[in-house]
């Protein structure tokens, strides 16, 4: 038992990563039909770019709380001019050309930021300054779990609280579902979807830019490649959750570690991703939109 | 009449010039990009400051020596591109590359293109199981490996051992290796053998399964970036299992990930480092190219890519030839104690590298890499 609760919570803290990035996924998705391919990669810029802010010193005299609280809107709010650079840049003038052609443009915006990344700061990992967040653990009946992953947990659910909070009750959150639902109809509406479209390159991303920080003060240790493995499992997560859909990205990502933690534990280690991606194929299988996708109406 | 003779010869002459000004092509493939990069850019550092110095000497046979530097992002499927690319380039060698899969990948498109291929990284048994004549490492093999990291876990007394892999040909070979070596004994019982899924982070489902079996020992054989984080996350969960690594572990990258109370301890077979090397030529060399680049090599196997090309510039000298069947013949037969930057050189019948390489060391307190008597 203690064993399975501590296996459980080392999968919420993954899964929370998980879902921070899955929510860019399917934002985009959401309103664009677009699988954001450079999203992982913003993800990576995200950690990068703390890294740089740590190192500067910038915030150091501010203590630990305002410090890391001031780096992380900081972070986001750089990942976000990105994201609307990118959208500018890479989709937006593709907007009326067949989806194909976003997607490749797309993937040729990952491979771009991928090796400015690598040009940048340099192949080699980097690594966090170990003495950032404070280093405690808590144990209660038997289950260890180091204070910084209870703050990245409740960190990541807070920003995905405050991004429902925002999408279904204030304006422009309304907005953006009107234009998910129809492009054409939220335009007559008086929407301006290319700005909506904008902000959605803005949110996306920064969350995906505050889980690039989580992880680089979390793990410590990053790499210009790893928003691919990060990028797959919070697509995953995505899809798993109904992908368009933003609670479903939460649940989505939440489940996926959990799964994965669990699979490693009581199957096997070696086929942890065999075992979350077959299980993401039977709730395919018996929900094909996922597990709170909406079933998509036709649209005449 | 006259004039068509002048004109033959002086094409004859033409011709002539240009072929001995024309340098000697040898190709380098390594992982420019990809998440070997740190590996594969040192070994093109490497290998471009050799050139200069055998170009500065004159080159070989009189001939300029050109290095064509391919990119084969640590993955095989980019590899083969890469070694198709360099097979109508006119190379005549190949020194790579690192990773024992991407090498495999390879292996049999220079053999084809009748290129000497000499791989700097790739310790993976098989590789020279194949009967590929044309192929030789300057790294030692896996087999070796285990049986170094075999005797250390012995002398160590370790009672109860996990074996972690990673699954990929090099890791799961020196695992399976090992196991087998020490399968039969008496003394040492294997209570964990497993795989992770390297360039992940979150290593702590893996510790909390192993944890729970209880080892105490725990040898992972997989690379430094996922040696680093589980060494970290192993001190956060209170557990304070003494960890060996394989030589993939060897970076100081490492110390930096894990922090050095969470290193402390670590126990590594690898290759001496580069700092280590003891001849005459490996301490002018690492100065040279701490005096080019600002800081010494940080990884042996850059190191290994220069003797896979001073090996062959050398074979070509001493051959009088660039002709892969003689080259062959000469690395193979012809060529014995190569004073090489790691030591000294010869090559069997099958092209692996003979003599003794590995080292045990271990990280002390302080993050240094602390070789063991």
């Amino acid at each position: 038992m203690e064993l399975f609760a501590q296996q459980f919570t080392n999968g919420l803290a993954v899964g929370g990563i998980y879902a921070l990035i899955a929510l860019g996924y399917t934002m985009v998705y959401g309103v664009l039909k677009l699988i954001n391919f450079a999203h992982s990669d913003l993800f990576t810029l995200g950690s990068y770019l703390g890294l740089t802010l740590i190192t500067s010193r910038l915030l150091s005299g501010l203590g630990p709380l305002w410090g890391t609280v001031l780096l992380a809107l900081m972070v986001m709010g750089m990942i976000a001019l990105t994201g609307a650079l990118l959208d500018r840049a890479a989709y937006r003038p593709l907007r009326q050309s067949p989806r194909l052609s976003a997607v490749v443009s797309a993937l040729g915006a990952s491979i771009f930021l991928q090796n400015a990344i690598m040009l940048i700061y340099g192949a080699r990992n980097q690594v966090y300054p170990q003495n950032i967040l404070p280093k405690m653990t808590l144990s209660a009946f038997g289950v260890q779990i180091p204070l910084v992953r209870i703050l990245v947990l409740c960190s990541s659910l807070a920003m995905m609280g405050a991004l429902y909070f925002f999408v279904q009750r204030t304006k422009v959150g309304t907005a953006i579902r009107a234009a998910a639902i129809d492009q054409g109809a939220a335009r007559l509406m008086g929407i301006d979807v290319n700005r909506v479209i904008l902000m959605v390159f803005m949110i996306g991303p920064a969350m995906g830019g505050a889980a690039g920080l989580l992880v680089g003060l979390y793990y410590g240790q990053i790499n210009f490649t790893m928003g691919w493995s990060y990028g797959l499992k919070a697509f995953t997560a995505a899809i798993l959750g109904g992908i368009g859909n933003i609670p479903g990205a939460m649940v989505g990502g939440l489940l996926l570690g959990i799964i994965e933690s669990l699979g490693a534990a009581y199957v096997s280690l070696a086929y942890k991703d065999a075992i979350a991606f077959l299980v993401l194929i039977l709730i395919l299988i018996l929900r094909p939109t996922g597990l709170l996708g909406e079933r998509v109406a036709e649209k005449v | 009449m006259n004039k068509s003779v002048f004109l033959l010869l002086s094409i004859c002459f033409v011709a002539g010039t240009a072929f001995a000004a024309e340098p000697v092509k040898i190709g380098l493939m390594g992982p420019i990009t990809g998440s070997w990069a740190s590996e594969g850019q040192e070994m093109k550092q490497v290998v471009d400051l050799l050139v200069e110095e055998v170009n500065a000497g004159g080159g070989v046979n009189g001939r300029k020596v050109e290095v064509i530097t391919e990119d084969d992002g640590g993955d095989p499927r980019t590899a083969a591109l890469a070694a198709q690319r360099l097979a109508t380039m006119g190379v005549i060698a190949v020194i790579g590359t690192y990773g024992s899969a991407v090498t495999e990948a390879t292996q049999n498109i220079y053999d084809e293109a009748k290129i000497v291929q000499i791989s700097n990284g790739s310790t993976a048994i098989r590789l020279t199981e194949k009967g590929l004549k044309q192929f030789f490492r300057t790294c030692p093999r896996d087999d070796e490996q285990a049986r170094v990291a075999a005797d250390a876990i012995r002398k160590l007394g370790v009672k109860k051992l996990a074996i972690l892999h990673d699954n990929s040909t090099y890791a799961k070979g020196l695992a399976d290796e090992t196991k087998g070596l020490l399968a039969g004994e008496k003394g040492v019982e294997i209570v964990f053998f497993d795989a992770l899924t390297p360039k992940e982070q979150d290593y702590t489902t893996i510790l909390t399964k192993m944890k729970a079996v209880n080892p105490d020992f725990v040898f992972f054989t997989g690379y430094y970036s996922e040696a680093g984080l589980l060494l970290k996350q192993r001190k956060e969960m209170g557990w304070n299992v003494p960890f060996m690594g394989g030589d993939a572990t060897n970076n100081p990258d490492l110390v930096k990930a894990a922090g050095k109370d969470a290193a402390a301890g670590f126990y590594f077979v690898s290759a001496p480092l580069p700092k280590d090397l003891p001849s005459k030529e490996a301490k002018d060399f690492v100065a040279a190219f701490a005096k080019k680049y600002g800081n010494p090599p940080n990884s042996i196997y850059p190191v290994l890519a220069g003797d896979g090309f001073r090996v062959i510039t050398y074979a070509i000298a001493q051959a009088k030839t660039t002709d892969p069947d003689k080259l062959t013949d000469y690395l193979h037969t012809g060529l014995k104690d190569f004073p090489g930057l790691t030591g000294k050189i010869s090559f069997n019948e099958k092209g692996d590298r003979i003599g003794e390489v590995y080292k045990v060391y271990r990280v002390d307190s302080e993050g240094r890499f602390i070789l063991q008597p």
